[in-house]
């Protein structure tokens, strides 16, 4: 066997870069970047360039384990089906199909999860079914589809580059998104001004024209504020509001209690910077607004997200190039798993579980009865486990790690009385399992995965699974025909003709037409050329909706016990739960251990020098952790990344949750910092 | 026009066909790395191994061959060889690879074949051809200093340049995409993995300890193809930070990269065994040159 190289998509997040892996002798050897990939144009990040050296690891899962007291032992694929449908099909005999719940992947194909959610749904009449969306854009699900009708980027990376004014909120592209950050350069090199938002001074601040660093939590205060000054001056786009828009006397109304001064007061920024801010982004002919989990990850994500989308509309940079809203996607196929319904109010393509309609057509499509009840989130999945839920499939998702309140998730994963855990390694959370299934990594199988810009792309399959792992689909389909269903599926393409069939935004996705450059959806037609931004003339929704944002300060705020603020998120080269990058050798040479930054002011008043022990206590837990003293961060502010096992944020973050979104708090909760004495 | 231009590539593009199929047949190498254009109009590089598969070559859009060959050929047996398709800077970096010993002359073969002139204006190439040229017509080449973007970052007031330069390489994501695809930049170990200059899990990575030891190191074998430039994914001009290296490389000792593979380095080299013409010793070097006997 010679060298071959594979074309295919990155696996780690949603700006969904062309990968070229080289297979030596079966083996996955190299990654280079892809030249002709729409996006990312032959530039990788250093998760990118390092894509193949976590999948030949030997803690790669082999074969399916089964939990024999404290230990796995292996068993055949020939008892490891029987068996989960068995346990399955007993606990829904025993207590009803809603007491088994499915969470479906974000990192899996889209394929895989229309199969996850089908199964779920078919077989168990159930719609418990979600995925780690919720814990990051469910607030921009929830919110732009109630403004504007659709929950998705309304354009694409490309456009940034010509846009007049980037306003970013909440979002360390530089590091999260570098490849839509160069695009964002882009832009300021053809003089775009780049204006931040953010407590942190990120790598994004270190390179915007404004900055804003507002008090943590104070997003709509911020963005009101705006908006009334842009309404005051008539800086607002009236034709277009009056044309294309509905809501605006109350929107206007509700403005009234937000003048610039108590806007200011509350997020701590300048009058007069929020009113410089205002009139320009409101001027330029161009504005697009990015932003990711810190305006959704809070307990008024959705709130944030509305904002944002009033802003936006107001002076009409939606629905034309170059502008728009744009909601980074962490995960590689997040955007994927929402559109193929792996959530428990839709069915693929969004279309809702309660609607009659919808319901028959599916039921016809399926030939199973299926339930109009919208079923469980991952959270409360999670939560009820061992009262309500009694067993779950968990397919490649890492909750123990990834979800809020840490110990409580570990306690519940205990309670189930029978767990599924299918995965390419054995994670925190497959440890709790009582039976392992070992699936295929993004290298092994074939399918697609649709990016942030709704980009639907070919994953091409370079190598075979380890061992006895299989393809994911192939264990899909395994599972669904030993659940009688008919899922005698050859090749994931054939799923996706059935997908367009029975989801209209997608109609016209076809595999052979992905080869080259992928297709934006929606694509209704097989002529359809894809879609480069929404709204054009008109909103999906009809006309575009302003909708009140309420504010409502963080659920924890800063106090006598636990004075600081403390907010998690990611770091440039480590990826979520960490399953993937900390076992890539060349990722984890950049940051092998967990830290937090701290603010110098704070270190020396906490007696605490870099590098050295602190521990951080919140009211839910603590964690062990090492410093790091920087200004990247404000005085009386820490942040720590999520990635690692050893100091799990989340044993910290607050549990408290968005009211209509479900999204927990992970950005804002109240924290005590202590150094940590060296001797105990 | 357009059609002449047309039936020019279409030209080179068959005879580099032929000839890469002569070998082939003639068993003058074991692959041909070339790219391949698929049926969906896919282009990537591929190895060709047998003859007929030969009909899915095509030559653009750049993409540059020499790191990859210099990958398959070490991780294949010993006497496995290759034939390249290569453009101008593509081979003057295989030169190099060999003068390194990074690649061994025995196991390559080279298809030369010519750039556009388009491509060198994109390229700010001076020399969009390779020495050995099998396939195409010579296009006129660009010199960079006259490119106005280049005269902004390297030519008058210092000060003002210092702020651009920093103004672009904080934007650095650290990706290593530069150093990776660069053809020549193969180090074991890399300066850039190294806790004394470059700082674990930080960015940017720093503006003199990395971006300035990554230049340096590769001052007397940049090749100028661009690689490095093309595949940062923050738009920072990093060829230009080669160019002034390789001018006064030109300029003093007459000496370029990829050139002759018989030539060493002048840094590698004793700077009094270096021809005489143009060249400019620094003041200390007298002494030494009073005890070699000159
Ligand atoms: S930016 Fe995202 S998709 Fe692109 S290489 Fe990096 S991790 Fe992969
Ligand atoms: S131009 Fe860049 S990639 Fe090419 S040889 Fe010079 S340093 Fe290396
Ligand atoms: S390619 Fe660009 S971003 Fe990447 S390390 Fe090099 S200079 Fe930095």
């Amino acid at each position: 066997m010679g060298t071959k190289f594979i074309k295919t998509i990155c696996p780690y997040c949603g700006t969904g870069c062309g990968l070229i892996i080289k297979v030596k002798d079966g083996v996955a050897v190299a990654t280079y970047p892809d030249r002709e990939h729409p996006v990312s144009r032959g530039s990788l990040c250093i998760k990118g360039w390092s894509a193949h050296e976590f999948i030949h690891h030997p803690d790669r899962l082999t074969s399916p384990l089964l939990r024999k007291g404290d230990a796995f032992q292996e068993i055949p694929w020939d008892e490891a089906i029987p068996m989960a449908v068995d346990k399955l099909r007993e606990t829904a005999a025993k207590y009803g199909g809603d007491a088994v719940g499915g969470l479906s992947s974000a990192k899996c194909t889209n394929e895989e999860n229309y199969l996850f959610q089908k199964l779920m749904r078919m077989a168990f009449k159930t719609n418990n079914v979600d995925h780690c969306a919720r814990l990051c854009h469910a607030p921009t699900t929830v919110a732009m589809a109630q403004t504007l009708g659709s929950g998705a980027m309304t354009n694409s990376i490309s456009d940034l580059a010509g846009a007049e004014c980037i306003l970013v909120i909440g979002s360390n592209a530089a590091e999260s998104h570098p490849i839509i950050m160069g695009e964002i350069y882009k832009a300021i090199d053809r003089g775009a001004t780049l204006i931040v938002v953010d407590p942190r001074k990120t790598a994004v601040v270190q390179n915007a024209k404004i900055h804003l660093p507002i008090n943590p939590g104070t997003d709509i205060p911020l963005l009101c504020g705006m908006m009334k000054h842009i309404v005051d001056e008539n800086l607002h786009d009236e034709e277009f509001v009056k044309a294309r828009m509905e809501g605006f006397e109350e929107l206007n109304e509700f403005l009234q209690l937000w003048s610039v001064k108590r806007a200011a007061g509350e997020c701590g920024i300048d009058e007069e910077l929020i009113r410089n801010v205002a009139k320009i982004y409101a001027k330029a002919k161009e504005s697009a607004i990015i932003y990711c989990m810190g305006i959704t990850q809070h307990a008024c994500g959705t709130a944030n997200v509305l904002a944002i989308c009033d802003l936006a509309m107001l002076c009409g940079h939606v629905g034309k190039e170059h502008s728009g809203i744009y909601p980074l996607r962490g995960q590689n196929n997040v955007q994927g798993a929402c559109d193929m319904g792996a959530l428990p109010n839709v069915y693929p393509g969004y279309q809702s579980v309660s609607d009659s309609a919808i319901q028959d057509k599916f039921q016809k499509a399926w030939g199973a009865e299926l339930s109009d009840k919208p079923g469980l989130t991952v959270t409360e999945i999670i939560g009820l486990a061992g009262k309500d839920i009694r067993a779950a499939y968990i397919m490649a998702e890492n909750p123990a790690l990834s979800d809020p309140d840490t110990s409580h998730v570990l306690e519940s994963l205990k309670a189930f009385d029978f767990l599924i855990v299918h995965d390419i390694f054995l994670t925190e959370t497959a440890r709790f399992a009582n039976l392992v299934l070992p699936g295929s990594c993004f290298a092994e199988k074939s399918g697609t995965f649709t990016n942030t810009e709704r980009r639907f792309q070919l994953l091409r399959k370079a190598i075979d699974p380890p061992g006895n792992a299989k393809e994911d689909f192939a264990i899909l389909c395994l599972l669904g025909s030993a659940l009688g269903l008919d899922f005698s599926y050859n090749h994931p393409g054939e799923v996706m003709e059935e997908i367009a069939l029975l989801a209209p935004a997608y109609g016209g996705i076809r595999f052979d037409r992905l080869e080259r450059k992928g297709l934006q959806w929606p694509c209704p037609d097989s002529d359809h050329p894809g879609t480069q931004y929404l709204h054009k003339d008109r909103f999906t929704r009809g006309r575009g909706l302003f909708v009140i944002p309420e504010h409502t300060p963080p659920k924890e705020l800063p106090d006598d016990d636990y004075p600081y603020y403390l907010s998690t998120g990611r770091m440039f080269a480590h990826y979520h739960t960490g399953t993937m990058t900390r076992r890539s050798p060349f990722l984890n040479r950049e940051v092998e251990e967990a830290y937090a930054e701290i603010n110098p002011e704070d270190a020396i008043h906490l007696d605490v020098k870099d590098g050295e022990k602190i521990k951080i206590t919140t009211r839910r837990g603590s964690i062990i952790t090492t410093a790091r003293i920087t200004k990247r961060v404000s005085k009386g502010c820490i942040f720590t990344p999520f990635h690692f096992t050893e100091a799990r944020a989340n044993m910290l973050t607050n549990p408290v949750l968005d009211p209509v979104s479900k999204i927990p708090e992970f950005k804002v909760c109240a924290a005590d910092v202590r150094k940590e004495s060296q001797d105990d | 026009m357009v059609v002449a231009v047309w039936s020019d590539k279409l030209i080179m593009l068959e005879k580099t066909k032929d000839i890469a199929k002569q070998i082939l047949e003639e068993k003058k190498s074991d692959g041909v790395l070339g790219l391949m254009k698929s049926q969906w109009d896919i282009v990537q590089p591929h190895v060709f191994e047998k003859p007929e598969e030969l009909d899915a070559l095509v030559l653009e859009p750049k993409w540059l061959l020499a790191k990859l060959s210099m990958s398959i050929l070490r991780s294949s047996p010993e006497d496995y060889r290759l034939a390249v398709i290569c453009r101008g800077c593509d081979e003057r970096a295989l030169i190099e690879l060999t003068k390194r010993n990074q690649i061994e002359k025995e196991n390559l073969l080279t298809i030369g074949i010519a750039c556009s002139k388009e491509q060198a204006a994109i390229c700010l190439c001076d020399r969009p051809y390779p020495a050995k040229l099998d396939a195409g017509e010579i296009a006129s080449g660009v010199d960079p200093f006259q490119d106005e973007r280049v005269r902004e970052f390297l030519i008058g007031n210092d000060k003002k340049r210092m702020e651009k330069w920093a103004n672009v390489l904080k934007r650095c994501i650290k990706c290593y995409g530069c150093r990776n695809s660069c053809p020549v930049c193969v180090c074991e170990p890399c300066k850039l993995e190294d806790d004394v200059w470059v700082q674990r899990g930080a960015v940017p990575a720093e503006m003199i300890t990395f971006h300035l030891i990554r230049a340096f190191h590769l001052s007397d074998t940049c090749v100028a193809c661009g690689a490095c430039q093309e595949a940062c994914p923050v738009n920072i001009p990093l060829l230009y930070l080669q160019l002034s290296m390789r001018k006064t490389l030109n300029e003093k000792y007459g000496y370029e990269a990829g050139l002759d593979p018989e030539r060493k380095s002048p840094i590698l080299s004793d700077f009094l065994k270096e021809p005489e013409t143009g060249r400019e010793y620094p003041e200390w070097i007298n002494s030494l040159r009073e005890k070699d006997g000159h």
